[in-house]
């Protein structure tokens, strides 16, 4: 492969970046903070939300679903790369023929796999229940992006600086939970006042929560081609931006 | 192109332009080539400067200043050029123990680019001459310490890389890791890879490298061959002597004409002196006096750690208990002066 032109070095660095993403895959998956923060901690939460509320279980779905890709999909980035640093793991991937961006966007996708990966399980608990799928291309298409921008979303919080993977996740937390009340997955989009669709519309858990709703047989409050789009957009300045300030840490040493 | 590392003042500063930061110059302006097939350590105590060196050298750090070139290829605006010459053994074992030693090496050839056929090939070859090869399937965090480093050699070698940056390769490893690990240094060097070596052991540097840096404060004392090193400290010699029988301590070596110093070490004296030929026939004199046999008596050179400590001004310990007790001045004088 002629690593020179272009095209060359693009599907060189896609091949790297899949590389990194299935180790990730292969090793941290099983790690107990990605357990914990990624799938646990939703599924509480979600059960403390839903239970003793007057609506059908299989209504209460696509919510969960949104909020599992969410959770799960955001923690990689802030385990695995604060992990790796500790053990100087990250290193042997900065010194090797690859470049920051794909690296980081190994990561991502180890994300976009493990968020689709754990939604399957609430997706198929919603059919159980009595939850149906309406759209399944878009379903598909919607989690992927979904997963896409979380996952990048946890790229940049693994920029935070701190000596161990806790450190990270602490303050990462810190913005999810707010994004959480945010975004039309506990008070739908429809109920808000204008300052409150407004502060939804920063969030990509919006975003997600409408496009799984409106796939999932509910009522959509935009339109499924605006989600995509700003799932895209979210997706590519969080991993920008994770980028930047992760050369900006190595410029100073860190 | 002879060499293998150019490089022309180099500098580092970390916290430059940072608000609240106060800058530290961790490389000055430091100049040096190490040739194509050379084994080339790097010496300097902690804090030197050698990791920020070495960080550079592999692309993990930009410099502020000077340039580096490894295989002709610049760490700054062609360092896709460098990674995919150098392979990298640092001083903490990195490998991945969630996977086995198989695992480990296949993931390595995957991210360098080795193709399949020739990623397995290597990978056996590796693993049987370092001994993992019985292990091959185990999880490498069930690992000793040895085992962790030699598959990291073993991982920094699966792309066959021109260049090697070996950290401490053999610091704190049981003897049969040791031995290993020298082994296959022997033989990288006889296929002509370069080795950039970083090592507390002084003496292994002296034994194993063709040429040494001293580094200190950001900034090189000196580069050359260990054993004109050594000869550029002539003042340096000492006589050894080991006595069976009577009282060595009572016997006032200290006192002789023409000794600076007397170190104690294991059954052996050491006495530091400008003029081996007029300390000798005294120690044989002082012997007899004193009714000591003498098992053994050498002259010998500065060790290479010796102009080390000479070289980066460190102050070693003082111990007391090895100055010979003499006229109390000898007491003294061996245990508070600086090496060198």
């Amino acid at each position: 492969m002629n690593k020179t032109h272009w095209w060359g070095r693009l599907r060189h660095e896609a091949e790297r970046a899949w590389i990194i993403a299935e180790k990730d895959i292969r090793i941290y998956y099983a790690k107990p903070p990605v357990i914990m923060w990624g799938i646990a901690l939703p599924f509480f939460m979600f059960l403390s939300w839903s239970v003793g509320r007057n609506r059908p279980a299989g209504a209460l779905i696509p919510g969960l679903v949104a909020i599992t890709v969410f959770f799960t999909a955001s923690s990689i980035g802030p385990v695995v790369i604060p992990w790796e640093k500790r053990v100087r793991t990250f290193e042997r991937l900065l010194t090797a023929p690859v470049s920051l961006p794909a690296i980081l966007l190994g990561k991502t996708l180890a994300g976009v796999v493990f968020g689709l990966a754990v939604a399957i399980v609430p997706l198929l608990v919603g059919l159980l229940l009595g939850a149906r799928v309406s759209d399944p291309v878009g379903l598909i298409v919607g989690l992927a992006l979904s997963s896409g921008a979380f996952a990048s979303l946890g790229v940049l919080f693994s920029t935070i600086p701190g000596p161990n993977v806790g450190s990270v996740m602490m303050p990462a937390t810190l913005i999810r939970w707010p994004l959480l009340f945010i975004s039309g997955v506990f008070v739908p989009l429809t109920a808000l006042a204008w300052w409150g669709k407004a502060l939804a519309y920063l969030s990509p858990l919006t975003y997600a929560n409408d496009i799984i709703q409106r796939t999932m047989g509910g009522d959509g409050y935009l339109m499924p081609v605006l989600d995509m789009g700003a799932l895209l957009v979210f997706w590519a300045v969080f991993l920008l931006a994770g980028l930047r300030l992760h050369e900006a840490g190595r410029q100073r040493g860190l | 192109m002879d060499e293998a590392i150019a490089v022309v003042g180099l500098t580092k500063v970390y916290g430059e332009g940072q608000r609240g930061v106060t800058p530290v110059k961790a490389v000055d302006q430091i100049s040096f080539t190490v040739r194509r097939g050379e084994t080339f350590g790097f010496l300097g105590p902690n804090g030197a400067g050698k990791t920020t060196t070495i960080n550079i050298l592999t692309t993990l750090l930009p410099p502020t200043g000077g340039t580096a070139r490894v295989m002709g290829h610049d760490v700054v605006t062609d360092a896709y050029g460098v990674r995919e010459e150098i392979g990298i053994v640092p001083e903490i074992s990195n490998i991945y123990e969630e996977l086995s030693a198989w695992g480990n090496l296949m993931f390595t050839g995957r991210l360098y680019g080795v193709s399949r056929g020739e990623r397995e090939r290597q990978a056996e070859e590796l693993l049987r001459a370092f001994g993992l090869w019985e292990k091959r399937d185990v999880l490498s965090a069930g690992f000793s310490k040895g085992m962790k480093r030699r598959l990291c050699l073993a991982m920094g070698l699966m792309h066959r890389p021109h260049v090697l940056f070996l950290d401490e390769p053999t610091s704190g490893l049981d003897v049969q890791s040791v031995l290993v690990i020298r082994e296959m240094i022997r033989r990288l060097r006889s296929e002509g890879v370069t080795i950039f070596l970083t090592t507390h052991n002084i003496e292994e540097a002296s034994q194993s490298c063709d040429r040494v840096a001293f580094i200190n404060y950001g900034q090189l004392a000196a580069v050359d061959s260990p054993e004109n090193l050594k000869a550029a400290f002539t003042g340096m010699q000492s006589v050894e002597v080991a006595f069976i029988g009577g009282d060595a301590e009572a016997a006032g070596l200290d006192a002789l004409p023409g000794v600076r110093e007397v170190r104690r070490s294991g059954d052996k004296w050491r006495l530091y002196t400008d003029v081996p030929a007029q300390v000798i026939p005294a120690v044989v004199d002082c012997a007899r006096a004193c009714h000591l046999t003498i098992a053994s008596l050498n002259t010998l050179g500065p060790s290479l750690e010796e102009v080390f400590v000479k070289m980066t001004g460190i102050t070693p310990p003082a111990r007391p208990a090895d100055a010979l007790p003499g006229n109390g001045q000898g007491r003294q004088g061996a245990g508070q002066r600086r090496l060198g």
